[in-house]
């Protein structure tokens, strides 16, 4: 392949070709950006005008977010959605380590039949009202770990996992064996240090999954002490009137409206730039079983 | 990790523990194994508890029952009144329309820009397009419906003031049934286009260089490479892709629950918002809901095996 960038008589074409391509994903890329520095722009002005369109703030403030991180009933949403995720991603990598270490023992008598309990449970399950159902009749109703336990078994990513550990070379478990390793020492010293991309990529995903979360919040939760950050989010976007909070500190609602989004992006804008490798070695990941 | 510098004995120690497994029985196996097990017991009851406990509950499809009162059992009645409904169509409809559109949008967008990205020459500059390009799947959906609300807004949004300094009307882009569908489309791939590129990022940096050189050779120009070369090698992932998300068509759910409101029923309601509204809103009316979802996870169903037997055709293998 070609990688002389130059205008002479054999190069011309392929050169504007180039050129042509690079702005075109220039576009793309801009036309990615462009809401999200809207709504950060949006969200420091004190002043959202709806006459000029302004891609850099008038008068700048800061007033939204410490609006957000002081007041509670904005601040607590946030706390629910940062110890909710880190409990979540906690339980969903140990029910996925253990469950994919589980179903690679070939030898393992049932092993089949658990192997297919997961795999039918990703075509057919018993659907809105029945699991709703059983969530009250566990007790979970208006807890957030009704929110916690649906997500943390995530048969998706428990394959993916599996698909990781089968890349592991079997003779290391037996040597272990031999050793005199026990089954959890095996897994504890040998299959999770040896899975630490697997582990950053899928506790990626599922750190992502739950500081996502709405509908659920929306089906199991009604206590606000307990609703995270993204059910608030989208009660201030959809609200109408004046939100109160940004009223008594003489702010425009939309300022409002745009700071809550920035929020809910930020711990993750911060983490992404460092973590992206990991996300895409998870979905080329599931390719490979594919 | 140590076994492989040791020597051969742990080799030999191999062979005959793997040999002694064999020659045990279900019983010692199942010995052996017991630590697994009493491991996986906590495992299995989430299993259990979350997923088939709730298939159970599939029963109520048959009942009259609300939670003011006790299920009472009325045969296949919910499913009559299910098929006779205009709403129940129109959400089956949408979620066909809405779904199918969506995915040879999706699938046209991201190889296209895969293609396109696969000519980078510089490698920073293509880490550059992809960081940004991948962006936008991790915001969650009440995010992005956040963005765009406040965008299409129309009092307050950008692209309302813009269409009036160019002497149009404000248009209510959400609540507008003309509009809806276009701009749900729009924003799914403003959302998921570069996510999507990923896969078919990786199957083209698989294609042999030599294939190219040969073609070179031969006096094939770049766009008849990609023509008779690097489309071709694609064919297959994009059909495993295509097969993979066609057996997903009925699921579609939060990106509609984010985006719909009440004066878009008619082109935006799918079958999970509905299942929802008949179920956890209103009437409350738990036995006609489960019968709906009953609907949708057995049509999910059929497609899984319609996919797994395209699959089959297609790689040789299933995809369950």
């Amino acid at each position: 392949m070609k990688k002389k960038f130059s205008f002479s008589k054999g190069y011309r074409g392929r050169t504007i070709f180039s050129i042509f391509n690079f702005i075109f994903l220039a576009i793309i890329m801009i036309a990615m950006l462009i809401p999200i520095w809207k709504v950060c722009v949006d969200s420091v002005s004190r002043e959202v005008s709806s006459t000029d369109i302004s891609l850099w703030p008038q008068v700048f403030t800061l007033e939204a977010y410490k609006i957000i991180f002081t007041k509670k009933a904005l601040f607590n949403p946030f706390w629910v959605s940062i110890y909710t995720t880190a409990i979540g991603t906690f339980l969903g990598l140990l029910i996925s380590t253990i469950g994919a270490y589980i179903l690679i023992q070939r030898d393992m008598p049932g092993v089949k039949i658990f192997s297919w309990l997961f795999m039918f449970t990703m075509i057919f399950n018993g659907g809105l009202v029945p699991t709703f159902l059983v969530i009250v009749g566990l007790g979970l109703y208006d807890t957030v770990w009704a929110v916690i336990f649906t997500l943390g078994m995530n048969v998706y990513n428990l394959v993916l996992m599996r698909s990781f550990f089968e890349q592991l070379p079997v003779s290391l478990f037996e040597a272990a064996e031999i050793d005199g390793c026990s089954p959890f020492g095996i897994f504890i010293k040998i299959v999770l240090p040896l899975s630490k991309p697997a582990l950053a990529s899928i506790g990626l995903f599922f750190a992502v999954a739950y500081w996502s979360e709405y509908f659920h919040y929306v089906l199991y939760v009604t206590d606000p002490d307990k609703l995270n950050f993204q059910v608030k989010l989208r009660e201030l976007v959809l609200t109408d009137e004046p939100i109160p909070e940004a009223k008594d500190a003489g702010l425009m609602s939309e300022t409002m409206k745009n700071a809550a989004i920035i929020v809910n992006i930020l711990p993750f804008a911060i983490i992404y730039p460092f973590c992206q490798k990991y996300f895409v070695t998870g979905v080329t990941l599931g390719a490979v079983k594919e | 990790m140590a076994s492989t510098t040791k020597s051969v004995r742990p080799t030999e120690q191999l062979g005959r523990l793997q040999s002694k497994n064999k020659k045990r029985g279900i019983g010692g196996r199942i010995k052996r194994y017991a630590n697994f097990y009493v491991m996986f017991i906590p495992v299995l009851v989430i299993l259990f508890l979350f997923y088939y406990l709730p298939m159970y509950g599939i029963k109520y499809a048959f009942t009259e029952f609300t939670p003011f009162g006790e299920a009472t059992w009325i045969g296949l009645d919910n499913f009559t009144k299910l098929f006779e409904a205009q709403r129940f169509w129109n959400a089956f409809n949408n979620t066909l329309f809405l779904s199918i559109i969506n995915l040879v949008l999706s699938m046209v967008f991201s190889v296209g820009i895969a293609l396109l990205m696969n000519e980078i020459g510089r490698l920073f500059i293509k880490k550059v397009v992809q960081t940004v390009i991948y962006l936008p799947h991790f915001l969650s959906w009440v995010v992005v419906a956040g963005i765009f609300t406040i965008i299409l807004s129309q009092e307050t949004g950008v692209v309302n003031l813009i269409l009036e300094k160019m002497g149009f009307d404000r248009i209510d882009f959400l609540t507008n049934e003309g509009w809806w569908r276009s701009i749900f489309f729009f924003i799914n791939r403003w959302k998921e286009t570069g996510w999507g590129t990923i896969i078919f990022i990786a199957a083209l940096s698989g294609i042999s260089p030599d294939l190219y050189e040969a073609a070179e050779i031969d006096g094939a120009g770049r766009l008849k490479q990609t023509w008779y070369i690097t489309i071709p090698s694609l064919m297959n992932t994009i059909l495993v892709v295509f097969i993979l998300n066609l057996a997903k068509i009925m699921n579609i759910f939060e990106s509609v629950f984010v985006l719909y409101n009440a004066s878009v029923y008619n082109v935006a309601d799918v079958i999970q918002t509905y299942t929802y509204r008949v179920g956890m809103q209103g009437t409350f009316n738990y036995g006609y809901s489960t019968a709906v979802g009953l609907f949708k996870s057995v049509v999910a169903l059929v497609l899984v095996g319609f996919s797994n037997i395209m699959s089959s055709k297609v790689t040789g293998k299933g995809i369950v």
